[in-house]
Parts: C-alpha cells; structure tokens; sequence
C-alpha cells in the first residue's frame, strides 16, 4: 500500500509528478465513490427500484448518459443531453480513465525494469489515455 | 522494485505477508480487472456498433462473455473490494496517525465489503428472471 507514497518520497529531483498522481489517485477515487453512488440512488428513485438487474444497475452508477442507460427500464427524459449532464458524463469518464491508466503505470512499473520498455509503456499508456479521451468527447457531446 | 528479479515464485508463494499482503494483491488484482472489464467493454461496444459484418459479430461475441453470470458475479467483486479497499487506504493516508488501527480497519473492511458482495451476488445467483 505505501508504493505510490514511497515512490513519492523520493521522486525524481524536482518533479512533482508522481506527488499529484498519488493525490489525484485519492481524490478521483473519493469523487468517483459519491458520483456512483449518487447515480445509483438516482436511478432506484426514478423507478428503477425492483426492476433493475446487476448490469443496468452498473450501467447507472458509472455512465449514466443517454445512449448508454436507454436499454434499462428507467425512463430516460431528454434532459439527459444537457450540458450538465454531458459534463458530469465527461467528468466520470475522465476520471475513471485517468485513475485507471495511472494505476495500470504504477502496477506496470513493478514489473517492467528496463528503463527504455518503461519509456516505450508510457508513450503508449499516454496514447491510450489520449485515445479515451477523445472517443469519450465523441460519444458524450457529439453522438449523445 | 528491481530487487523483484532476484524473488522466486516458490519464495513469492511461501512469503507470508498476512492480511496487509492480501489486500495490496487483491486491490491489484481487481483494478487489473477493472481495467479489462471496461476495455472490453468499450471495445465491443465499438465493434456491435460502428462494424459492419463479420468483424461487427465480434462485439456479440464479447459482449456475451462479459454479460455472462460468473463474470457479472467478477465484475462486483472487482469493484466492491476495489472500492472499500481504497477508501480504507484514502482514510489512513489522510490521517497518518491511524495506521497503527491498521489491523482492525482491515476487519472493518471486511465486515463492511463481505454482506455488501455476498448479499447482492447470492441475490444474483438464487433469483434469475
């Protein structure tokens, strides 16, 4: 558990990188708990109480934009293609991605030790990351 | 993290790190699945959706595996023991002092994640619609 802190401690002189990444880590983690639990109380008092199964359940709590809860018995107003909406959408995904990429890093740089492979994992961790990203614009403010 | 080349798996698997070991192995191993789960899913939502054809049967395929029971009952495991286990290490590392109650934040963790998965993944095995 004291990996990312330990690493933290010692650091690259000067860089702060990997301090953020720990604290982003926490506070994405916390953000995403209440967000996940918000949708979820959300989506059980639309009436989605009873009828729902696991998935739509899971559907809810971690996306929930139009085009990807329309499936579950929960009616889906139009409010749903607000900005607010896209932008709390966004914002999950943002996160979720960030955190987990950043995790995949930390985990990766356990096992990868040659420092040119490492290089090489990032660029394509930073790629993917980039990636996301973009597709998750498409999918939230354009196709939604 | 270079000392790691000079560990065998036999000392790995006899090395007893208790509980603590547990769960920093667990919380590896579920947001590993987590990472994977959601990169399935993403995929195959891409392929039933923008693939025409054979290719766009891929996303079928995935999208069975994944929507399947043992992997739902995988999928809450992963998360939950993700979850809990993380919010147990965010309150330690926010206050410092309270890592010598390690041991029964973890018991407390248990207590909290164990009715939380068993209770919903029982529902999900015993009541199938």
């Amino acid at each position: 558990m004291t990996t990312q802190s330990d690493i933290a401690v010692q650091g690259r002189s000067g860089s702060q990188f990997e301090l953020y990444a720990w604290f982003f880590t926490r506070v994405s983690g916390i953000l995403f708990l209440l967000m996940g639990a918000f949708n979820l109380t959300y989506a059980n008092l639309a009436g989605g109480r009873g009828v729902m199964g696991a998935g739509a359940q899971m559907r809810w709590a971690f996306f929930p934009i139009s085009f990807h809860v329309r499936s579950t018995s929960v009616e889906v107003t139009p409010n749903f293609s607000n900005p607010f909406w896209q932008v709390y959408s966004f914002l999950i995904v943002v996160f979720a991605v960030t955190h987990g990429l950043n995790g995949l890093r930390v985990i990766l740089e356990d096992y990868v030790r040659h420092p040119l492979l490492m290089a090489w994992v990032r660029v394509l961790l930073v790629a993917f990351w980039f990636f996301l990203l973009l597709a998750a614009i498409f999918l939230v403010f354009v196709y939604a | 993290m270079s000392k790691l080349s000079r560990v065998t798996l036999l000392q790995a698997l006899r090395y007893r790190g208790g509980q603590p070991m547990l769960a920093w192995l667990l919380h590896r191993i579920a947001g590993t699945g987590i990472i994977l789960f959601v990169s399935m899913h993403v995929l195959a939502g891409f392929f039933s959706y923008s693939v025409q054809g054979a290719a766009g049967s891929v996303g079928q395929v995935v999208n069975s595996v994944y929507e399947s029971l043992p992997m739902q009952i995988l999928v809450l495991f992963a998360v939950l023991y993700h979850a809990t286990n993380g919010l147990r290490i965010v309150i330690l590392d926010m206050w410092p002092s309270l890592i010598h109650y390690n041991r029964e934040a973890m018991w407390i963790e248990w207590a909290l994640f164990l009715p939380m998965f068993l209770v919903p993944a029982s529902l999900m095995i015993l009541v199938r619609a």
